[in-house]
């Protein structure tokens, strides 16, 4: 990318300050995932409680104080903090929204003798008061204010960075000034190293830069591909039925969902919870908000219908296994130089397509006589700029 | 050779560059400065390597509707009528949003085609500056507020004695017509007004006069041998210029199986598109008009044996013309765009005794798309002003603007309680109306029209109303106390009255079905020709004396009535004769500007009041200065306010409204304007760009004007290995013979290449993006010059010298033979801009359309890079960003599409199943691409002709666009 003059201008003139909030990002290195926290503001006027109930309720639910039932750790099943890990019980936020319009009374019946087979498996020691499931309630309330904990700091990397960094000026002030090891390959060698793994991060780390291979994240609805395409086997092109035909997979619509979840309601590992949160929104007549996983800038063009209808790709040569984990994982890293690998070893399903045929027909010619046994995508034109970029 | 010239001046116009801003910013690095940008860089990269990937969500439908699938368009039929142009047309929505307006090929009027207007209709779909809102006194609120007052003061008005005006455009839609009917029997008080923007009333009067009938009639160029023009710019802005270019070309089209055209002469004060087509003009001043029309009918009825009127001789001769009409007898036709109901009577005479009617213009399929009265808006507009009315209603129209006599209008307004203004958009109008009620926009609305007698059509809506409007029926059927949708109500209009007519074996639900999907339906009429019955020798005639100087007010064929002058894709649009856009001019010939030592951009002061830049024009009657109406909104968003002069004031304040003005007055001032133009060179500068030749020459040879073609070839050596394509070899000919110049090819590229707005002074400094131009030529006495105009577009030649010159690899050659640009690449070197020898390839010199990381980069003047704007972008062209050349891609996109559903289907790609835009928007059919590898191919056949030739080829090139040869008929 061109800079602008205006903008090289801005950056020398304020070079320090720029530099200054480069430190401050190093700093706090902002790994955290983002979740949507729906604020509701007017709860706070409704938190009566002094802080020293809530100190409780969070003992409480932390396991922290000794109750009848031998201390049982709710947070061990309903996080508090935000995490990147796949857990099917509802999380401490997400059991305060679904329950913060009920009085605590029907809270504690809830909690001590629910409805599912699955909760009352899980909470079958549990034995607490009414005033402590009051104190959790509120404890739990405050989440719709404040969201999740967020995890602590990823440094490790960023301080491993700054280490080589400082190693690399302490040899190089030892050596020209200070002096104080005499023999001075040491000084060599620790420079070379520290320079070798200095560049080698920031070429890594530039490397990655825009691309996302790895890239989950939680969804509003823990929604399991394994689940669904292995337990339950499911065909991909159930949900996603325009993936041979248009450019897009096409998400299901939530009538595609109710298909199937018109009648099943309870599932072996979130209970009722999760299912709840499809029907709420069918009942509602409201679209489920994903977190969209695989995305291409929008210089490229990609149609499924190329890929998985033309080309009879199977949908895992790019996403992967999905169908054997319960959380989705950009699989490929959705390079240009992995496009071009591929475009350039996959074969061509030429014999059989009368377009292929009859548009290349000395090709197809050479078919017939058996002096060509394959096409590769690339001898067909498939490295040429513009069948991805217009 | 015909010899070309440079420019009216004889030399270069000199373009003065004077990039303030880009001086200021001038700055030179060094190599502290260098280092430390290098470990700036790498820093930020490590910075924004670590930083968190922002999250995008994605949304499915709740329940996905059947025929929708995302990311693949949809196309639905719908019409466009703005008051004064019909267009059936296919709307293209994506995702929800309309994205590109296309013909629609089943209607007879736009035959697959559409004009300059209709495909940038879509962008004032997305315009900020419309309602948001219905108003009352100018303060927002909401509909039934609106909706109780209204009813309450029209009710009292209608118990008591004052009346009601309801005045609208011309209304060719039979269910609005019930609806207001339905209005004026809840209020008996009302009175239905309608007028056009640009009045033909003298012709419907004339045609009154001579057959009874109040119509235009349906004129059939194509059946014509001869077609004489009188000030008709039929081909640019005179009532259907899209069929009647298809009609024109379908008979000025030669091949080597089909050796003839027709011949066109225009009769004209002022260069207009038409006439810089026609075979031979004749510059008349605009007073000498009636003169000429009338003595012309006077020396064929001579000859025919008829009685004759009585009139002063011609001052020029007309008896060559005269001939030339008598020996193509009921094979000619005549029209004249004249205001002047005895003018037009004449014409009608002159037709008639050559017998056209019933051959070349019929009455049996007229058209109605105008039908204002000037006598009797005038009359009301006397009325109006003197206190008569309680109410008015505007709908569909912008008096204040575009009548003649505004002042009335406005203090008939002031005088007034209950004024209502139903535009969708702020106008000149709708700002003096205590409530304003916005309509949709025509992609939101339902409608039905009847252009033609016998062919009806239907609107559908494309999008949900982006904001909080009401389509106009629907306001007068809550107000006469009508509780229906006026989807209903179209339904059952067409059910009681169109559906009877047909005697469809099918039931109405399945006609309705098929006629929505199809969005017309024709059912021609053919009956007896109404009789003639008009004795024109008792026609007195009131001679206008030629004055001094004279004006001549035309329709803009790219502003049109100035309707849409806030849609800056139009306003962008070079003229199609001078090249000037983003302003109206007052276009002068060369001897008055000799005479009065004028330059192009000087300004003037005319009738002390209008004060404009002139053009030279070359072409242009010695003493007519023509100026285009429609400019000068002084209530319009950013794009269209203060644009240009308003010359409505200009027009006579009597009661037939004649947009030509004797007794002119003109002075000089000292200032000077600089017009934007996208062609300040005129020069071929000795070498045959395009070539030409007479009819005679090509019957006999049908390589003539183009015997270089063969003699290149011959001698064409290169260096570099020639290029194999094993599949396809994507080729474009264009044929000089059928292109007009209208410019509709460059509007239609705009909308489908998301080409941006630059703007007027980015034009000054030759920086506009169209990916394709019209280049205009002159030749001989330029008093009357020969014009001649050649599309221009990327050539997508095998041996690109811009391929070469790329440092980065950016563009290169496909195996389909196209010319590669990838944006991403490109790093802004500009030598291939600097290597193309056709001058095809554009730079973004800003960040014109916000898709740059750098906000500081965005130049934006014309709110294109709002959200809303930016929802008219094709999602399947990458919008560019600052610094990157772009070009003509062939429209790769639908080539890409077109092969995908062809590899879906198991089956070969058809010829003509790959259109680019700019061949499906030419009324013309000039522009025809495909593959010639495709022996069979209509491309291929064309390739094949003695008339192709390349640009430039002597330079090999090899460009894979073909251009066929001019022909002109020299009687």
């Amino acid at each position: 990318m061109q800079l602008d003059l205006s903008m090289k201008r801005f950056i020398f003139n304020n070079l320090k300050i720029i530099s200054l909030f480069i430190g401050l990002f190093y700093f706090f290195d902002l790994q955290v995932f983002a979740q949507e926290v729906d604020s509701n503001k007017n709860l706070q006027s409704h938190n009566l409680f002094k802080t020293d109930d809530l100190k409780i309720g969070e003992r409480l639910f932390l396991g922290l104080i000794k109750t009848e039932d031998n201390t049982i750790n709710c947070a061990s099943c309903h996080n508090t903090t935000v995490i990147d890990t796949f857990n099917w019980n509802p999380s401490a936020l997400e059991i305060a929204i679904s329950t913060q319009y009920i009085d605590s009374a029907a809270f504690a019946n809830m909690l001590l003798n629910p409805l599912t087979k699955k909760i009352s498996e899980a909470h079958k020691n549990v034995k607490l008061s009414a005033e402590q499931i009051v104190l959790i309630k509120q404890y739990l309330n405050n989440f719709i204010i404040s969201g999740l904990e967020k995890p602590k700091m990823h440094i490790t990397r960023l301080l491993f960075f700054i280490f080589l960094i400082v190693l690399f000026v302490v040899a190089f002030i030892d050596l020209t000034f200070t002096k104080k090891i005499k023999f001075k390959p040491i000084h060599g060698l620790i420079m070379i190293v520290t320079l070798f793994f200095i560049f080698k991060i920031i070429v890594e780390d530039a490397i990655r830069l825009g691309r996302t291979k790895d890239f989950a994240s939680l969804q509003t609805i823990k929604f399991s591909h394994k689940v669904h395409a292995t337990d339950n086997k499911i065909d991909c092109f159930y949900c996603h039925h325009t993936a041979e035909t248009a450019k897009s997979a096409g998400i299901p619509s939530t009538n595609v969902c109710m298909n199937c979840h018109e009648l099943v309601r309870e599932g072996t590992n979130s209970g009722r919870f999760e299912i709840n949160k499809i029907i709420t929104n069918w009942e509602k007549e409201q679209s489920t908000h994903w977190i969209r996983i695989h995305k291409l800038p929008d210089h490229v063009f990609f149609s499924h219908a190329q890929h998985a209808g033309v080309g009879k790709l199977d949908c895992s040569e790019c996403h992967g296994k999905v169908e054997e984990s319960h959380l989705l994982r950009q699989y490929s890293d959705l390079s240009m130089g992995w496009c071009l690998d591929c475009h350039r070893t996959r074969k061509v399903n030429f014999l059989g397509n009368e377009y292929y045929e009859k548009t290349f027909k000395e090709f197809h010619e050479k078919f017939k006589k058996n002096t060509l046994d394959s096409l590769t995508v690339a001898e067909l034109g498939g490295v040429n700029c513009m069948k991805c970029h217009y | 050779m015909t010899k070309y010239w440079k420019n009216v001046d004889g030399k270069l116009n000199s373009i003065n560059i004077e990039n303030k801003e880009l001086a200021q910013n001038s700055f030179h690095t060094n190599r502290r400065d260098f280092l430390k940008l290098f470990g700036f860089g790498l820093a930020s990269t490590f910075v924004l390597s670590r930083c968190e990937n922002i999250t995008h969500k994605a949304i499915p439908f709740f329940i996905k509707p059947e025929e929708i699938t995302p990311s693949m368009s949809n196309y639905y039929a719908s019409s466009f009528f703005d008051g004064d142009k019909y267009n059936s047309i296919l709307v293209k929505v994506l995702d929800g949003r309309p994205i590109k307006i296309e013909g629609n090929n089943l209607s007879s009027i736009s035959q697959g085609a559409t004009n300059s207007i209709t495909q940038s209709s879509l962008l004032s779909l997305y315009d900020d500056t419309r309602y948001k809102e219905p108003k009352i006194n100018g303060i927002d609120t909401n509909w039934a507020e609106v909706d109780e007052q209204i009813i309450e003061q029209l009710n009292k008005i209608n118990a008591g004695k004052g009346k009601i005006a309801l005045i609208t455009s011309s209304i060719i839609s039979p269910s609005t017509k019930k609806v207001i009917n339905d209005f004026i029997k809840k209020y008996p008080a009302t009175e239905h007004i309608s007028y056009d923007s640009i009045s033909v009333s003298a012709l419907l009067d004339a045609n009154e006069q001579c057959f009874s009938k109040r119509f235009i009639p349906d004129y059939q160029f194509n059946k014509a041998n001869i077609i004489v023009g009188i000030n008709a710019d039929f081909l640019g802005s005179w009532l259907s210029p899209i069929e009647y270019t298809k009609q024109y070309v379908q008979n000025r089209k030669v091949s080597n199986d089909k050796r003839n055209m027709s011949r066109h002469i225009q009769i004209e004060s002022g260069m207009s598109l038409t006439g810089s087509n026609a075979d031979e003009r004749i510059i008349i001043s605009s007073s000498e008009e009636q003169n000429l029309v009338a003595n012309l009918y006077n020396y064929i009825a001579k000859s025919i044996g008829e009685k004759e009127v009585s009139v002063s001789k011609p001052a020029i001769d007309i008896s060559k013309l005269g001939d030339e009409l008598i020996q193509n007898k009921e094979k000619s036709i005549v029209v004249c765009g004249s205001n002047n109901t005895e003018t037009q009577i004449i014409v009608n005479s002159i037709n008639k005794i050559l017998g056209n009617y019933g051959n070349t213009i019929s009455f049996n399929n007229a058209l109605l798309t105008k039908q204002g009265n000037d006598f009797m808006m005038y009359d009301f507009v006397n009325r109006f002003e003197k206190d008569e009315y309680s109410a008015v209603i505007f709908y569909d129209c912008n008096p204040v603007f575009d009548y003649s006599n505004t002042e009335k209008f406005v203090s008939g307004i002031k005088n007034i309680d209950l004024t209502v203004s139903l535009s969708s958009i702020p106008d000149e109008t709708s700002v003096l109306t205590k409530y304003v009620c916005p309509a949709n926009n025509y992609l939101e609305s339902w409608n039905d029209f009847n252009p033609k007698i016998g062919l009806y059509s239907l609107a559908q809506p494309c999008i949900h109303p982006i904001f909080n409007t009401r389509q106009e029926q629907e306001s007068l059927l809550k107000w006469s106390g009508i509780h229906e949708e006026y989807y209903k109500f179209i339904k059952d209009t067409w059910k009681s009255e169109i559906y009877t007519k047909t005697n469809s074996v099918f039931d109405f639900e399945s006609f309705w079905n098929k006629t929505l999907q199809d969005g017309i339906f024709e059912k021609p009429i053919n009956s007896t020709e109404p009789e003639f019955k008009f004795d024109v020798s008792s026609l007195k005639i009131e001679e206008t004396s030629k004055s001094e100087y004279e004006v001549q007010l035309y329709e803009s064929v790219n502003i049109g009535t100035g309707k849409y002058a806030n849609n800056p894709w139009l306003q962008e649009l070079p003229d199609p004769v001078s090249k000037v856009c983003w302003d109206n001019y007052a276009a002068i010939s060369v001897a008055m500007a000799n005479e009065k030592s004028l330059k192009t951009g000087d300004v003037i002061k005319i009738n002390d009041s209008i004060i404009i830049p002139v053009l030279v024009q070359p072409g242009q009657s010695k003493n007519t200065i023509s100026i285009a109406l429609g400019y000068g909104r002084t209530v319009a968003g950013k794009s269209g306010k203060d644009v240009g002069v308003n010359v409505y004031p200009l027009v006579p304040k009597e009661n037939l409204r004649k947009y030509s003005v004797t007794n002119i007055k003109i002075d000089k001032t000292n200032d000077f304007r600089e017009l934007a133009t996208t062609q300040s060179h005129d020069s071929m500068e000795g070498r045959d760009i395009i070539r030409e030749t007479t009819l005679e020459e090509y019957q006999e040879n049908p390589s003539a004007g183009n015997e270089r073609h063969k003699e290149i070839e011959e001698q064409h050596q290169s260096l570099y290995k020639a290029h194999e394509y094993k599949g396809h070899h994507w080729a474009m000919a264009v044929d000089l013979n059928s292109c007009i110049g209208c410019n509709v090819c460059v509007i239609a590229c705009s909308t489908e290449n998301n080409i941006p707005i630059v703007g007027k002074e980015e034009i000054k400094h030759a920086h506009e993006m169209h990916w394709m131009r019209i280049d205009r030529y002159y030749s001989g006495d330029p008093e009357n010059p020969e014009v001649i105009r050649q599309p221009v577009m990327c050539q997508h030649c095998d041996n690109a010298p811009c391929e070469n010159v790329c440092p980065v690899g950016a563009t290169n050659h496909s195996s389909e033979g196209l010319n590669q640009m990838a944006y991403n690449r490109c790093i802004g070197t500009r030598y291939c801009n600097n290597n193309c020898p056709y001058k095809v390839r554009r730079f973004n010199w800003f960040d014109y359309n916000n898709a740059d990381a750098l906000g500081k980069n965005t130049v934006d003047k014309h709110g294109m890079t709002k959200d809303l704007p930016r929802m008219v972008l094709n999602p399947d062209v990458t919008v560019r960003a600052k610094g990157v050349i772009e070009k003509c891609s062939f429209c790769i996109q639908r080539i890409q599409e077109k092969k995908l559903k062809a590899k879906l289907e198991n089956r070969v790609l058809q010829d003509g199943e790959i259109k680019t835009a700019c061949q499906q928007a030419c009324p013309a059919n000039a522009i025809v691409f495909g593959d010639i590898n495709n022996k069979n191919s209509e491309v291929y056949k064309l390739f094949d002709q003695e008339r192709r030739y390349h640009l430039l080829e002597e330079i090999n090139t090899l460009p894979s666009v073909g251009y066929l040869t001019k022909v002109k008929n020299k009687g």
